[in-house]
């Protein structure tokens, strides 16, 4: 692509801008996280450790840490085999009221998350399960379960219906067939969709608002209680925590499919 | 003989021969056809909790409060509703809410175009990799941290007014208004806009925009003219989200706002949690669902799905 001058002008600047936008809070934080006084200012006092120490001594956070941990492998066990299947069935399968499921599933997506956060809050109250950390799992992969059967389902569009006949047809039965052809093939879907739900639902802040007490709070619930006091550093130690996550989900999504897979036009 | 060649047959042959069987059992041949709603059924179920838990949403905001006891009462009345459309702050709570997400959505979708065709159409897989990357980064560190780090720098003390002081200069006040969620809902939605969009410029071939602009087309123009409406369908799918998630977000106006600008959201909690009015939060949370599904269907029957369709 050779550029204009003044397209490749226009067409930077606002990209610059996005970039810093995008990019700022992240780099401050880092940068706030290492100073060594009692606030954050700018500049900031010296360098020191001394946050993540601290960081290390605050069994609230480490706890909440820990909940999250185990809140997005529950959504993320839960959400593969689910979303891999209703994406096959949606793509692959001939069903009468197609238009009407494709809506019901995405409800998550247009049910407004404050109101689908204290939805599931009377439910979970009502059938007496609130304040336990597994239906917490099950509502984060309720509410971002779109986003699994969009990555799985991409991938099914790609797979061409004649490897599974040619399948049958050498004699592999339905279940041979589904291990060793439609599920390979679909692969790339299902580990985004699986690094999509986990992360999601590791950052996941509203619905887990309603769902946790005291004793079940998640790490960005926590974070958000803490924010409300004055700003001090520990705060920017722990948001490191994310930031290396997001980092390395990063990488692994990079490197398990490549992210250019989001560049593909559907 | 074939006694000995079955012993040797793989644990994997035997174990799938064993899943076909139980497969064979469990599904039998002639329900074949249906395999489709077998496999859609746990995502049915799923879904189903939260309709379910809207079912009882519906079923408070058809009581109301009893003031002596804080419980709802057992008649059932449409009062909490006629209370939202008497009460005048509801309604001013609602149009500043939709101004902001107007605003929001029409700043996002101007940033997020020109962020989607560069990734799309630079040359440099680097530099597609580095705005992949710094898309990314953000949309998985989430909503609470990316505040958190906006007050650092925006916040009353924080790095800006820091600066300003030490240069003679008098503090802004950058934070706990409206333009500061807005700017917060605009960094927060840029990379599913950017998302959405981008499938949309990947199916303009390249060469479309070198025939208009061979043609005479200035770039503005070839934009304007071809660019931009091939694009459509990326345009609204964003669009429609962006709107619709900043219409119903919490985080932004909590933490950016400090509760000087209410969203609804912000209005159904404090229902919920400030006033202990279930009936009333559950209203108003009825009310917020209703409106989003008509806006969002106006647009779907105005414009078709665009990129958000399962079904492509």
């Amino acid at each position: 692509m050779s550029l204009i001058p003044s397209k490749k002008w226009v067409l930077w600047s606002l990209v610059s801008f996005s970039l810093v936008t995008l990019s700022l809070p992240t780099i401050i934080i880092i940068g706030a996280s290492f100073t060594s006084g009692d606030i954050i200012q700018f500049p900031p006092d010296g360098f020191s450790l001394r946050w993540y120490e601290r960081l290390w001594e605050l069994d609230d956070f480490k706890d909440a840490f820990l909940r999250t941990f185990q809140v997005s492998l529950i959504c993320t066990v839960v959400a593969i085999p689910v979303g891999t299947l209703a994406a096959l069935a949606t793509v692959r399968y001939r069903m009468r009221f197609q238009q009407t499921i494709q809506v019901y599933l995405l409800l998550p997506f247009t049910i407004p998350l404050v109101v689908s956060g204290i939805a599931m809050m009377i439910l979970f109250g009502e059938i007496r399960i609130l304040g336990q950390l597994w239906p917490v799992g099950i509502a984060l992969c309720l509410i971002n379960l779109p986003f699994m059967i969009w990555s799985v389902s991409s991938t099914v569009n790609g797979l061409d219906p004649e490897l599974e006949n040619a399948a049958h047809s050498c004699g592999a039965p339905p279940v041979q067939t589904f291990f060793a052809v439609t599920l390979p093939a679909v692969m790339p879907g299902i580990i985004t969709g699986a690094l999509l739900m986990f992360i999601l639902a590791f950052n996941e802040f509203l619905v887990s608002l309603f769902l946790t007490d005291a004793r079940t709070v998640t790490l960005p619930v926590q974070i958000y209680n803490s924010i409300r006091s004055v700003i001090t550093p520990d705060l920017a130690a722990v948001s490191v925590v994310y930031i290396l996550v997001a980092l390395l989900a990063v990488w692994l999504l990079d490197r398990l499919v490549g992210l250019d897979i989001f560049l593909k036009s559907r | 003989m074939p006694k000995r060649t079955l012993d040797r047959l793989p644990l994997r042959w035997t174990l799938l021969d064993k899943l076909e069987a139980i497969a064979r059992f469990l599904w039998p041949a002639r329900l074949r056809g249906a395999t489709g709603w077998l496999f859609i059924t746990p995502a049915l179920l799923l879904v189903g909790v939260l309709l379910i838990g809207l079912g009882y949403m519906i079923e408070y905001s058809l009581h109301e409060l009893d003031l002596s006891t804080y419980r709802l009462k057992d008649a059932y009345t449409l009062d909490n509703y006629v209370f939202l459309v008497e009460q005048p702050v509801y309604l001013r709570v609602l149009l500043r809410t939709l101004l902001a997400a107007t605003l929001v959505t029409a700043m996002t979708l101007f940033l997020a175009f020109p962020y989607a065709y560069l990734m799309v159409r630079t040359p440099s897989s680097a530099l597609r990799k580095f705005l992949l990357v710094s898309l990314f980064l953000p949309f998985f560190i989430g909503q609470v941290v990316r505040a958190y780090g906006w007050l650092i720098i925006l916040g009353k003390e924080g790095i800006i007014n820091t600066v300003l002081l030490k240069m003679g200069l008098p503090a802004l006040d950058l934070i706990y208004n409206y333009g500061a969620v807005v700017f917060g809902l605009v960094q927060y939605m840029l990379p599913f806009a950017v998302l959405l969009i981008v499938p949309a410029i990947t199916a303009i071939g390249e060469d479309i925009e070198l025939a208009a602009e061979s043609l005479g087309a200035n770039w503005l123009r070839a934009f304007w003219h071809v660019v931009l409406p091939m694009a459509r369908p990326g345009l609204v799918g964003a669009g429609v989200v962006v709107f619709t998630l900043s219409m119903t977000d919490f985080a932004m106006p909590e933490i950016l706002g400090g509760g000087t600008t209410d969203f609804i959201a912000s209005a159904i909690y404090d229902s919920f949690f400030q006033l202990s009015n279930s009936g009333l939060g559950a209203a108003l949370s009825i009310v917020l669902v209703t409106l989003g599904s008509i806006l969002v269907a106006i647009v779907f029957r105005l414009t078709g799905a665009g990129t958000l369709s399962i079904r492509q």
